[in-house]
């Protein structure tokens, strides 16, 4: 029994290790002076700050840093206002098309964006957006998951509170807004969170829709990062070193909300 | 009941996202159907060519080697992370504080960003990086991970495997932390040894959060496009080029729109496929 438990101990730091040995590496590089020694597993010297100054100083690193915070903030509140409108309505009101609704929010989850990109880019083209934020955020705007997720959650209102407040008078808007939000909250972290880390990471639409560095987010611009900095790889490491700040920064403080929405679909009876 | 004022904010709630999910899926989806039958280039009008596209995929040896590497490239990702992950998760879900610890640490793999990872990997395999290093401790001769066509794909393999391990070893865990206790203790009174508990107890209540994890692993192993645009740009030689690629290639730099729309069905259809395979399998057991 004894034996077991150390056994398992022994197992699970070393698998954990294993984990984390790619993230030391990244910042055994990222505080690197040099591209002389790229193993990443001894540091050579602290030069991480110098680093993150030469990349803030000279690049267009902070360009980047702007779009991907102005289009994941931007997008993930817009996401989290039209899906608690809709997720709340499909769960509590009754109206003409309601089944209709939910039939395609949920059939949109089945499709791959490499299907819809071509004629969402047409459509984009059309608008006269290409090249422009309206074109790189209103397409992943409201997501499927999203609204699905406040639906799930709202059916958990119960009926009697909003009836109550039907009884003292409140209308369908304030009871939505005085309510349900104040309940639906953790759901709406949680969804805010998710949409934010997916936003940060998405390369591809980006990639399609903006040709212009002025445009790029943080994975578009870490794509062409090497060309930018001279093959310069312990600079490219700073940068991704910075590009996995926010996404861990917001993991820390919203810990139960992440692991919420990664097993939402998994656990539910 | 409806009632006129519930109806009339039902539709005000949810009109956005009808007109959203109207303009930004259904009609893209519909439109992609109708451009997989004709020969749109980008410039110029859409042409009806029926099943001609559909027909050249399957003498298109660069659609057929796409559709060989999607396979192998799912199965050697999707089997190791999830067994990896089970072995990690099992006795991380037990109570104690260094599980605890371990657990938080765990999650610090799951958030870095793909884009973020794909970089740190791309020195991690250069001639002079952490993978020839480790190498090098056994005596191996280092490789050209990235630059080689027999090592490349297996290159991004280990890689998404180490990415989404960190993820699944979250989600698993959450799945085991939920299970009834009571089992257990019955199983440990009745003696069942660990290898037993595991397979006749802990596998079966964990189907449902087996399938989840079995399902968005696979979907998302057939639509992966990062890892092949960030690390190898599809190659060498193709050796790298998933379907994905293939299909952004086609479509944007090619501007073969119409072929690449054709593509993007049929990986749809087989990832509507796959995936009801795997919940008939799974589900199968559920009286």
């Amino acid at each position: 029994m004894r034996a077991g438990t150390i056994l398992r101990a022994v197992w699970l730091i070393a698998a954990v290790g294993f984990m984390l040995l790619p993230v030391y590496s990244m910042l055994v590089v990222a505080s690197a002076p040099d591209d002389t020694d790229l193993r990443g597993l001894v540091f050579n010297g602290f030069h991480l700050p110098e680093n993150i100054g030469q990349l803030f100083g000279e690049g267009n690193l902070p360009t980047y840093l702007r779009n991907s915070l102005i289009l994941c903030v931007g997008t993930g509140v817009l996401d989290v206002i039209f899906s608690a409108a809709a997720g709340y309505a499909m769960a509590q009101l009754s109206f003409p098309g309601r089944r209709a609704l939910f039939a395609l929010v949920v059939g949109t989850l089945a499709l791959t964006p490499m299907v819809l990109v071509i004629p969402v880019f047409l459509i984009v083209k059309e608008l006269g957006w290409v090249n422009t934020f309206q074109g790189m955020m209103v397409p992943g705007m409201i997501s499927a998951f999203g609204v699905f997720l406040v639906r799930q959650f709202a059916l958990g209102i119960p009926q009697e509170l909003l009836l109550a407040a039907r009884i003292d008078g409140a209308g369908e808007f304030r009871i939505f807004a005085r309510v349900a939000v104040p309940l639906l909250k953790p759901a709406l972290i949680t969804l805010f969170l998710v949409h934010f880390l997916a936003q940060w990471d998405n390369l591809l639409w980006p990639l399609i829709v903006a040709n212009e560095q002025e445009l790029w987010p943080l994975p578009v611009g870490l794509a062409n990062f090497q060309s930018e900095v001279g093959f310069n790889y312990h600079l490219t490491t700073t940068a991704a070193l910075v590009t996995a700040v926010p996404p861990f920064v917001l993991m820390v403080a919203l810990q139960r909300h992440y692991v919420a929405g990664l097993t939402f679909g998994g656990l539910k009876r | 009941m409806r009632t006129r004022p519930q109806a009339a904010a039902g539709v005000a709630l949810t009109l956005p996202v009808a007109v959203f999910f109207v303009v930004f899926w259904l009609v893209p989806f519909l439109a992609a159907v109708y451009l997989s039958f004709t020969d749109y280039e980008m410039a110029g009008t859409p042409r009806w060519v029926g099943l001609a596209n559909y027909e050249r995929m399957f003498a298109d040896p660069g659609f057929l080697n796409s559709a060989w590497i999607t396979v192998v490239y799912t199965v050697c990702t999707v089997v190791p992370t999830i067994v990896l992950a089970l072995l990690v998760a099992v006795p991380l879900s037990k109570p104690g504080r260094l599980n605890r610890r371990l657990r938080a640490l765990v999650m610090i793999p799951a958030v870095m960003p793909l884009a973020a990872t794909s970089m740190v990997w791309v020195i991690i395999y250069s001639d002079r990086g952490l993978a020839n290093t480790l190498l090098g401790l056994v005596g191996i001769d280092p490789q050209s991970w990235l630059t080689s066509s027999d090592l490349a794909i297996w290159a991004l393999v280990v890689m998404v495997v180490w990415k989404s391990m960190g993820l699944f070893v979250i989600i698993l865990t959450a799945g085991l932390q939920a299970l009834p206790g009571e089992v257990y203790e019955a199983a440990a009174i009745d003696g069942s040894g660990a290898v037993t508990t595991f397979t006749r107890i802990t596998l079966p209540l964990l189907r449902r959060t087996l399938l989840f994890v079995l399902v968005i692993s696979v979907a998302g192993s057939m639509q992966a496009f990062v890892p092949a645009f960030l690390l190898t740009g599809g190659g060498p030689a193709d050796a790298t080029q998933v379907l994905p690629y293939y299909i952004w290639a086609n479509a944007f730099p090619y501007e073969h729109m119409g072929y690449a729309a054709a593509m993007g069905m049929v990986l749809l259809a087989a990832m509507v496929i796959v995936s009801a395979l795997q919940f008939g399998f799974l589900k199968g057991g559920d009286e």
